[in-house]
């Protein structure tokens, strides 16, 4: 009760305050963390102006225009990055304080792709292929054509190498594979802003 | 505001009361939860007891454990993982899950102490997570004397390798060390040539495999060789 009291008279003293030096450019930057931005394009708003410009790698953001105590405000994404499907904002509504200028995030989601890697000259009766990129291990079936990988970050690398070649149990030799294509010719690259479909091709002889 | 002063002044009386009368909790069980448990051998200990804290039966869920005695009023507890002791030159990190290591929690509303006097707070809750073990990838590149070589490990993340330069910032094309990501216990790894340097071709040879037992007990992987021509 006490305190309500002391709230309303530090309110009060605030919109005085603000009166008296006209509302207009205050003394507080309006600041916050970035996560997951890794390119560019991404634009920042609050109350729908103040444009500002955040580029890849950045972790954190202070807009230009500063704001004074007890100014709403209203940080939005204008534009996401190049590579993210859409970023929300937390705690990027509130009156103007030092406490709530510095406890703004951003976070946004990285778009994801899928990997096909075309699959050659394996026999029907050859089992036991295994394709890795990475920590992502996945065993193709007998006389399959191609294998789908686990969804990757557009932006980041892949690597597709042959973990385990496979036997073929008609004749119990092994068959052995090799991987090309990719942007390297070798089965690495980086992912760009659509699905990598049978680019990548493993031929096994 | 009158009346609210006078219940809270009321409800303090009576704790006061109720203490000194003997009326409060006597003694305290010291309840534990784990997070994160996938292989047995996790050793909970506080007090001179131990608790075994195995494998949920199904993958995921938390492992929720009471130590067989429950200690007095004031007596004081710390919660660690059997053995573990933690100096300025020297951390044993006690009995943990194989391939695991668990520390007390650090998200809210989780992250409470894992160590007091016992009727700090109404009842003593412990809260571990485990997360399994990584382990390095590293190893070297031979014969590198121009810039631009990257190395990927699949998605998991690819490094620049710079080439060895003597005093006058000349190359020399001596040995370089590299280290990828560490790899998560039993994971498998495939490490390629993202970007070529400039003019050179550089081929990786011991590139794939599993972060399996073996690797683990070495230490990590650390026979991957780069030679660039």
């Amino acid at each position: 009760m006490k305190s309500s009291i002391k709230r309303a008279g530090v309110t009060l003293a605030c919109a005085l305050g603000l009166a008296a030096c006209g509302g207009g450019d205050g003394d507080l930057y309006l600041t916050g963390t970035l996560y997951n931005v890794t390119a560019d394009g991404m634009v920042l708003q609050n109350n729908g102006g103040d444009d500002l410009a955040i580029v890849a790698g950045q972790s954190d953001f202070q807009f230009g225009n500063r704001v004074s105590t007890d100014d709403q405000f209203n940080v939005t994404v204008k534009t996401p990055p190049n590579n993210s499907s859409g970023c929300t904002v937390q705690n990027g509504k509130a009156r103007a304080n030092y406490y709530t200028i510095a406890q703004i995030s951003v976070i946004c989601t990285i778009r994801t792709h899928t990997i096909t890697v075309a699959v050659n000259g394996l026999k029907p009766t050859s089992s036991g292929l295994i394709l890795v990129n990475g920590s992502d291990k996945q065993e193709v079936p007998a006389g399959a054509t191609s294998q789908v990988m686990a969804p990757v970050y557009e932006d980041g690398p892949y690597g597709i190498t042959i973990f385990q070649n496979p036997t073929d149990s008609a004749t119990g030799t092994k068959q052995t594979c090799t991987v090309s294509g990719g942007d390297t010719g070798t089965g690495t690259g980086t992912v760009k802003s659509i699905d990598i479909d049978r680019t990548v091709v493993v031929t096994c002889v | 505001m009158k009346f609210s002063l006078a219940r809270g002044a009321i409800a303090l009386a009576a704790t006061l009361t109720l203490a000194s009368c003997g009326g409060g909790k006597a003694t305290f069980p010291i309840n534990v939860n784990v997070t994160g448990v996938i292989y047995p051998g996790l050793v909970l200990s506080t007090n001179g007891q131990d608790l075994v804290i195995n494998p949920p039966a199904k993958a995921g869920d938390p492992v929720n454990a009471v130590f067989p005695n429950e200690i007095e009023y004031g007596q004081t507890y710390d919660v660690i993982p059997k053995g573990q002791v933690s100096t300025s030159t020297a951390v044993v990190l006690g009995q943990n899950p194989k391939h695991q290591t668990c520390s007390p929690a650090t998200e809210y509303p989780y992250n409470l102490p894992t160590y007091g006097t016992a009727g700090q707070l109404a009842s003593i809750q412990i809260y571990y997570v485990c997360a399994i073990n990584t382990y390095p990838l590293t190893g070297v590149v031979k014969g590198l004397t121009t810039d631009g070589l990257v190395l990927t490990n699949g998605s998991n993340g690819a490094i620049s390798v710079a080439k060895a330069v003597d005093a006058s910032s000349v190359a020399t094309g001596a040995d370089v060390a590299f280290a990828m990501n560490p790899v998560v216990y039993n994971n498998t790894y495939g490490v390629t040539v993202l970007t070529q340097p400039t003019g050179q071709t550089c081929t990786v040879a011991n590139g794939v495999g599993t972060m399996d037992d073996a690797a683990e007990a070495a230490g990590g992987v650390t026979n991957l060789v780069v030679t660039c021509q």
